[in-house]
């Protein structure tokens, strides 16, 4: 190639895909490059082209629309157009020139040979948006695995076996002794046959024996925990964090078909990933003051810029940001109870939104609610209002900032009785009217935080039954989640927008995981499924009427690239000292980046006009 | 005159009657595409030279720079460019201007050569150059010395089309805005490194395509109509 051709060269060089190219072959393809004028207003491929082409916008403008005249992008200088690239392809688009355009053309055959020893050029070129996505995503998790192990690590591989029991009826001494030479500081109790029916740990020895002057001849059953909270062992070591956290226990007996099989610690983790979400919940867990919860809820932002530069997953941030606030909320729980002297009567704590879903970012705001046993009687509502006001309050402290819609556990709408809770789901769903729409929507994913007696459980059994028949109900929800769409994708340094029109950023939230969020929320809703976190509905809604396995699997990577992108730009933020925020200007987006954005768009609008010629 | 007693084809047949052999010759045997056909499908082939200065008779080309627009397109597979070994030594002001060298240039190749791969290249297409008055004078002069003759070509010179279009709005208007950075800029054209025989050469190709989309035809305006 001559050295004077350079500048188209380095045109093409910087394009993706031919940006990952040695130099030699991009300048093996500027050597096959034929240029073209064309003016506005005209169809692609021009005439006299009988052969496929990859067309470049060097100057100028490109439309594309679907058979039906539908506009899905614009192509600006710099952007590619694959479409006819191959067969298929061609038939299911038009393209038009929207301005006088200079176009480099490269015949498909001769880019083909070219790049085939670059398979992953060949295949960008005539993937499909989902193939593509779906590329992206394994390599980003694969280097996840490389650098994270909490999320990856099988309880299996970690846990201590075999388990160190002590026999039912045995004296509390002798369950001492053993602790103090095998070096635990718990042990599980069980009987003749093998089966746990206890647990104890120095804890209980000090709290329960020592300091109540029990003799220690008395038999260990007297003094252990019965309220067995266990983990199977196929479970990853974030599962036990969750649970530890939720429950505020530091051992978990590790089960497999009901037999005992070990024990994991909270040590056990903490080893498992040094400085990191469990040390941080690990510290929430032991401080004394309000003060101190505040001062370690600053290092959210830290760990949030820690895992991202670790290369972790979306889920992985999203759940180690929520074990902490769930620690948080149970830590200032506990603190309130102290001062307000024991409930009334039993409660739930329930967390809504994007903590239920174990999806926080260090930017969420807090959503939240009180579900009161129906014993409660109208003058213990002082007691839960004085706790919602400590608790709300104190997450505010922590940077949680009060819910802009005030769905908060202070607001008294959101402080109810089990009944009342029910009778709120009854009416959503039979009278779907506007409001009770966006109630649905951040309702509909609760999770219990602290307290557990099922409330949450048999409201959401009831909610789940009725759903899953309403069509009607179910409509209403579907047309009102639609009312977010994605973008179409880029035109040269704007956000192009349905209706052709131009945003100066992208809203990465709302315009892209808050529309996955929702099409997982109606599978769920319209499946009868139980769990609220988005990868998980859209892995057991995948294969049912609702969503194929491949469309689950399409929006699991969508969501996946869509929620690194955030967390990469949040963590920017942060260094930066700038509050986190999901706005994204295009200016900031790599020219791949913004070709995967583009695909994710994509699998999010054909799923969203899958789901609307449903209902 | 002269084109327009005889035409450039029947002036083609006579000196190619007269033409010693060698590549002159082969030149001159392939006839000159076809006045009536569409520039759609014609051939052309964008031509620059860099040269010391302005006058033929004095002067030498520094570098050839040509590529081929054919059915409409510019093929970059067809781009030739070549620094020619001129005699003398350079005048700074040529240097800062095409970025020649003495060094580079006597790594050139002779004239006689690089003539002799213009004139092949040219061979049955319509020569296109921005303000042909240089690469006209400077070819002829060339052939003269080479061979004892000068040719004829067919030319298209932007310029001129240009130049019409302005004309023909009836608004006053600088002279510079002929230039071919500024046509250039005026189609919304992309920036271009100029002074390089190739590049100019390509740019004048763009350029052309920019002003026969500008012509109001059905299909594509006949060769004859942008030939000067």
């Amino acid at each position: 190639m001559d050295a004077e051709l350079k500048e188209i060269h380095d045109f093409i060089a910087n394009t993706p895909p031919f940006n990952e190219l040695p130099p030699a072959t991009t300048e093996a393809i500027t050597g096959k490059v034929t240029i073209r004028y064309l003016r506005g207003g005209v169809n692609l491929p021009p005439k006299n082209v009988s052969d496929r082409r990859l067309y470049l916008v060097r100057k100028g403008a490109l439309s594309v629309f679907t058979a039906d005249g539908k506009l899905l992008g614009k192509l600006g200088e710099g952007d590619i157009c694959t479409v006819f690239c191959t067969q298929e392809d061609e038939n299911e688009f038009i393209v038009k020139t929207e301005e006088d355009s200079l176009l480099y053309t490269i015949p498909f055959a001769d880019l083909s040979a070219i790049t085939q020893s670059f398979p992953a050029v060949n295949a960008f070129l005539i993937m499909s948006a989902s193939q593509r996505l779906k590329q992206i995503v394994s390599s980003m998790s694969g280097e996840a695995i490389v650098t994270s192990t909490l999320m990856t690590t099988s309880i299996a591989d970690m846990f201590n076996s075999p388990a160190i029991t002590i026999e039912s009826g045995s004296s509390i001494r002798d369950a001492a002794v053993k602790m103090t030479e095998l070096g635990f500081s718990s042990l599980m109790i069980v009987d003749d046959e093998n089966q746990l029916v206890g647990i104890i740990t120095d804890k209980d020895i000090r709290r329960r024996c020592v300091a109540v002057e029990l003799s220690t001849d008395t038999p260990v059953d007297q003094i252990m925990s019965t309220n067995l909270i266990s983990i199977k062992r196929t479970a990853n070591a974030f599962d036990a964090l969750m649970l530890m956290s939720r429950k505020h226990v530091h051992h978990l007996p590790v089960l497999e078909d009901g037999n005992l099989l070990g024990m994991v610690s909270v040590t056990d983790l903490i080893r498992q990933e040094g400085q990191n979400a469990v040390h941080l919940t690990g510290i929430i867990h032991k401080v004394k003051s309000l003060e101190d919860v505040i001062e370690a809820s600053k290092l959210i932002p830290q760990l949030h810029v820690k895992l991202a530069k670790l290369g972790t997953t979306a889920e992985h941030v999203g759940k180690s940001i929520t074990a902490i606030t769930t620690a948080i909320t149970h830590r200032l729980i506990e603190f309130a109870e102290k001062k307000l002297g024991p409930a009334p009567v039993p409660y739930e704590w329930v967390a809504a939104g994007s903590q239920a879903r174990q999806e926080q970012s260090s930017h969420s705001d807090q959503d939240n609610g009180l579900i009161i046993s129906d014993e409660m009687k109208p003058e213990d509502d002082a007691w839960f209002e004085a706790l919602a006001k400590y608790v709300n309050d104190g997450l505010a402290d922590c940077g949680f900032i009060y819910c802009p819609g005030d769905v908060m556990a202070m607001n008294p709408k959101w402080r109810q009785t089990q009944s009342a809770w029910n009778g709120y789901f009854n009416t959503w769903v039979e009278t779907p009217e506007p409001k009770a729409l966006m109630y649905s929507s951040i309702f509909f994913d609760l999770n219990t935080v602290h307290g557990d007696h099922a409330f949450l459980k048999d409201i959401r059994a009831n909610m789940l039954t009725k759903t899953r028949k309403n069509t009607l109900f179910l409509a209403h929800l579907t047309k009102n989640a639609l009312k977010l769409r994605p973008p179409l994708g880029f035109f040269r340094d704007f956000v192009l927008v349905h209706d052709g029109k131009h945003d100066d950023t992208l809203d990465i939230k709302h315009n892209g995981i808050a529309p996955i969020v929702d099409l997982a929320r109606i599978y769920a809703l319209s499946e009868g499924i139980t769990p609220v976190n988005t990868i998980e509905r859209l892995k057991m809604a995948a294969g049912t009427p609702s969503l194929s396995k491949e469309g689950a699997a399409n929006l699991i990577d969508a969501f996946e690239f869509l929620g690194a992108l955030r967390i990469q730009h949040q963590a920017r933020q942060i260094q930066d000292n700038k509050p986190p925020d999901n706005y994204i200007k295009p200016v900031n987006i790599s020219r791949l980046e913004r070709e995967h954005l583009k695909d994710a768009f994509k699998v999010i609008r054909t799923m969203q006009s899958n789901l609307q010629s449903l209902y | 005159m002269l084109n327009q007693l005889f035409g450039l084809e029947a002036r083609r047949k006579r000196l190619l009657r007269k033409a010693p052999e060698g590549a002159l010759k082969d030149f001159l045997s392939v006839p000159f595409p076809d006045k009536a056909g569409l520039i759609d499908s014609a051939s052309i082939l964008a031509v620059d030279f860099e040269t010391t200065g302005l006058d033929p008779a004095r002067e030498q080309i520094l570098s050839v720079g040509f590529i081929c627009l054919e059915n409409n397109e510019i093929l970059l597979s067809s781009a030739y460019h070549q620094v020619i070994c001129a005699q003398g030594e350079l005048k700074e002001e040529n240097v800062v201007i095409h970025q020649i060298t003495d060094s580079a240039k006597s790594r050139g190749a002779s004239l006689e050569e690089v003539t002799s791969d213009l004139l092949a290249a040219l061979a049955g297409k319509a020569m296109l150059v921005h303000f042909a008055h240089i690469e006209k004078n400077f070819l002829e002069q060339a052939c003269k010395q080479l061979y004892g003759m000068a040719p004829v070509f067919p030319i298209i010179d932007t310029l001129v089309i240009a130049k019409k279009r302005l004309d023909k709005r009836g608004l006053p208007y600088d002279p510079s805005e002929l230039r071919l950075s500024k046509l250039r800029d005026w189609h919304n054209l992309p920036h271009h490194y100029a002074h390089n025989a190739l590049n100019d050469a390509l740019a004048t190709a763009e350029l052309l395509m920019a002003e026969v989309e500008l012509m109001s035809f059905e299909e594509s305006p006949p060769l004859k109509y942008v030939l000067s």
